[in-house]
């Protein structure tokens, strides 16, 4: 921590990149000024305020190389595994493989924001009959046709069954287009019946031990198609090793979001807390490089923390975000009208539990699969907002919607109207497409009139 | 030297102007006016319009909070409040015992729920499209060639509202002009059209609306809505008194209160 914390533009990033190097600013092979990502069509960081840190710096650097990284594992020889519609689960069990480098081709979706919709990955998903009735994430099947984004992968993985109809129907849009795809099923989470054997799921959930036997044995056939893909074994003790370096991402993020989301002022910005929590699913292609991301920003976070320094005043109001949204200027915009964000569910929390280690490795990757909060139903994710709600102090909720997205279709009235009753917060719903240029008027009077409720009553 | 207060809700269809006597107690003198592309200098024009009516000049005002829709843009405002805020201060100061208010705008509808205080506990606003807005009944009346205002005319003379099952505006102008080439009669169609909004409206509210319930905003002037609201909630439905002009009397009112904690209109 150099300088005093504070959210800044672009611009101001060009000055403070010189001020870092001629510091004896030390960056990783892929660092250097985020100017030459926006040269490069990533326009919309031309429009976000982002954290002014060193660290910051290093994780949207990481960020935006991911498909650079991408191109040079393959030309190492490294085999690629493109892991659809995965919240942590197959990913873990890659990275426990030497020489594969799995990657999430759903987190396409933010292409259309940050290249500010100058990608065309739209409009090809629109012409293939995935139109605008679907989420943003059919993005991926334009990223997949144009093939100037990721490298096309060697083998594909995606979850099925109750996990997201849109993710479904795309993936199999892309089966049609030769994609090979390892499909493997989750199924809708329930409630074990009275006299039914129940087991315990992260995140406090539980769930019939027949159902957990079911994911398990979906993984076991995943194992082995990856086994015979890659040629070699995953043994359960590469399992547990796998298991053990995902858990060290997730015990960063936790903490993270124990001092991002706690302390007052706020430490790091909701942007960056955003892409950082982001890693605990896709680790940006590289989970050791992921680890070192995350502890350089939690160091960050630590001594603002100590040093009482926040990059906003510490009277903005406490706000629990519901789901990732899709303009990421929208997460500016809550803290440009005097909130900040003191808790997340993104809809990926259960990737932010600790993967039971005392469990053969695959049940308990089968356990958090199934605690997956778009596998179950929306009481529970309300009962899981409504605890870390409380926990983190909000003082008010957004449920922000994707559209399109057949999970925020209901979901957020359900959500918005258990966190009515249980916490008494104010809640507000908003919509985020890709690009909210010209609705931020009506956006900003919504985060803004929530912040004045939750602040003042007449 | 007398000290007024100024209101300014810069809504998406029409400005409105408020000047207050210190503590809000009523309103001096008021004017809404058509929206127009540079609101900050509409709405300057119309309170040097107010000012001079009363005999008063800009250095008489205390103090000036813009609110609604373009309340950024409003310059020379000393503060910017949302409309949800503004609206439940109006509203307590005109029906001081009210628990929701149903506002209904030109381009966007909102329900909010206010404590016994007459804090807002809740609101709700419409989404993107324009149902159960102001805009479903501009088309129409503008589709029947009629004046909004004459629409409750029209409604009184129904037997049987017509269906509209359709909830997008440009759909449901489609089903209109079906409808009037079926022969349905323009009164049935305006009715429908009517008790439609209110639908969509008491859909947005949820259940369970605490009593009594207000109802603000420029389509709360068009005769009949407040009949086809009590219909679709259930419930008895007050029209606030200067129904338009609630929003801007909050902001009216907040701007005298000292000190001014909003924050400032271009922060």
């Amino acid at each position: 921590m150099s300088v005093r914390a504070r959210r800044i533009t672009l611009d101001e990033w060009d000055r403070r990149y010189v001020e870092l190097r001629a510091a004896g600013l030390c960056e990783p092979s892929y660092g250097g000024p985020l100017r030459r990502h926006a040269a490069a069509g990533d326009r919309r960081l031309g429009k976000l305020r982002m954290d002014n840190s060193a660290a910051a710096l290093r994780l949207w650097n990481f960020l935006l190389t991911e498909e650079q990284r991408l191109h040079q594992a393959r030309a190492r020889g490294c085999r690629l595994l493109g892991t659809i519609k995965d919240l942590g689960t197959i990913p873990v069990m890659a990275y426990a493989l030497e020489d594969v480098v799995a990657f999430y081709p759903d987190g396409a979706w933010w292409l259309p924001c940050l290249m500010e919709n100058q990608t065309g990955l739209l409009e090809i998903a629109d012409a293939m009959g995935v139109d605008e009735s679907f989420c943003p994430v059919r993005a991926m099947l334009g990223a997949f046709v144009r093939r100037a984004h990721f490298p096309i992968p060697d083998l594909l993985t995606c979850s099925v069954g109750a996990t997201c109809d849109d993710v479904s129907a795309i993936a199999q849009r892309l089966a049609d287009l030769g994609h090979a795809i390892l499909w493997w099923e989750v199924p809708h989470r329930r409630r074990p019946e009275p006299g039914e054997e129940a087991v315990e799921l992260p995140g406090g959930f539980q769930a019939p031990a027949c159902q957990v036997a079911f994911v398990r044995a979906e993984l076991e056939r995943v194992r082995e198609v990856l086994q015979a893909w890659s040629g070699q074994r995953l043994t359960d003790d590469r399992l547990r090793a796998g298991i053990r370096q995902a858990n060290r991402v997730r015990e960063l993020l936790r903490e993270l979001r124990r001092l991002g989301y706690g302390a007052d002022p706020c430490p790091l910005p909701a942007l960056e807390m955003l892409v950082a929590e982001m890693l605990a699913i896709h680790f940006c292609s590289d989970q050791q490089e992921a680890i070192g991301v995350l502890t350089v920003l939690l160091d960050e976070v630590r001594a603002r923390a100590a040093a009482g320094q926040g990059v906003l005043p510490s009277r903005a109001v406490r706000v629990f975000w519901v789901n990732p949204v899709a303009d990421l200027r929208v997460m500016n915009l809550l803290e440009d009208v005097g909130g900040r964000v003191c808790g997340t569910e993104y809809l990926f929390c259960h990737a932010l539990d600790a993967i039971p280690e005392n469990r053969p490795p695959l049940e308990a990757l089968a356990r958090c699969a199934l605690a997956d909060p778009m596998v179950g139903s929306p009481v529970d994710r309300a009962e899981r907002i409504c605890r870390e709600a409380s926990d983190f102090g909000a003082r008010a909720v957004v449920i922000s919607r994707i559209p399109g997205a057949s999970h925020c279709a209901l979901e957020g009235l359900v959500i918005g109207d258990i966190v009515r009753r249980r916490l008494g917060l104010p809640t507000v719903e908003i919509e985020v497409p890709p690009i909210t240029d010209a609705l931020e008027p009506s956006l900003r009077t919504r985060l803004e009139a929530l912040v004045e409720t939750a602040t003042a009553a007449p | 030297m007398t000290v007024l207060y100024a209101g300014i809700d810069a809504g998406s269809r029409t400005l409105k102007v408020v000047l207050t006597e210190p503590g809000g107690r009523g309103i001096v003198s008021a004017v809404v006016r058509d929206q127009g592309i540079d609101q900050d200098a509409l709405s300057g024009e119309l309170l040097e319009r107010l000012l001079d009516q009363q005999g008063l000049r800009r250095g008489d005002v205390g103090a000036i909070v813009a609110t609604g829709y373009g309340r950024r843009l409003i310059r020379f405002a000393d503060a910017a409040v949302t409309e949800v805020t503004c609206q439940a201060w109006g509203v307590r100061r005109c029906v001081p015992d009210a628990r929701t208010v149903i506002d209904i705008g030109g381009q966007d509808s909102k329900v909010l729920r206010l404590k016994p205080d007459g804090g807002v506990a809740d609101f709700v606003m419409n989404d993107r499209c324009a149902a159960g807005t102001g805009r479903f009944l501009e088309v129409l009346a503008a589709r029947l060639g009629v004046r909004l205002l004459a629409l409750g005319d029209l409604s009184d003379r129904s037997c049987r509202a017509a269906t509209i099952s359709n909830m997008c505006v440009v759909f449901a102008e489609t089903e209109i002009i079906g409808l009037l080439a079926s022969g349905v009669a323009a009164e049935d169609i305006v009715a429908g059209v009517q008790a439609a909004v209110a639908s969509r409206v008491a859909a947005m509210a949820g259940r369970n609306l605490p009593e009594p319930i207000v109802f603000t905003g420029g389509v709360a002037l068009v005769p009949g809505m407040q009949t086809a609201l009590e219909t679709a909630l259930g419930k008895p439905v007050v029209v606030a008194a200067e129904p338009q002009l609630t929003c801007a009397l909050g902001a009216a009112i907040l701007a005298s209160q000292r000190p001014l904690e909003v924050r400032p209109p271009h922060g």
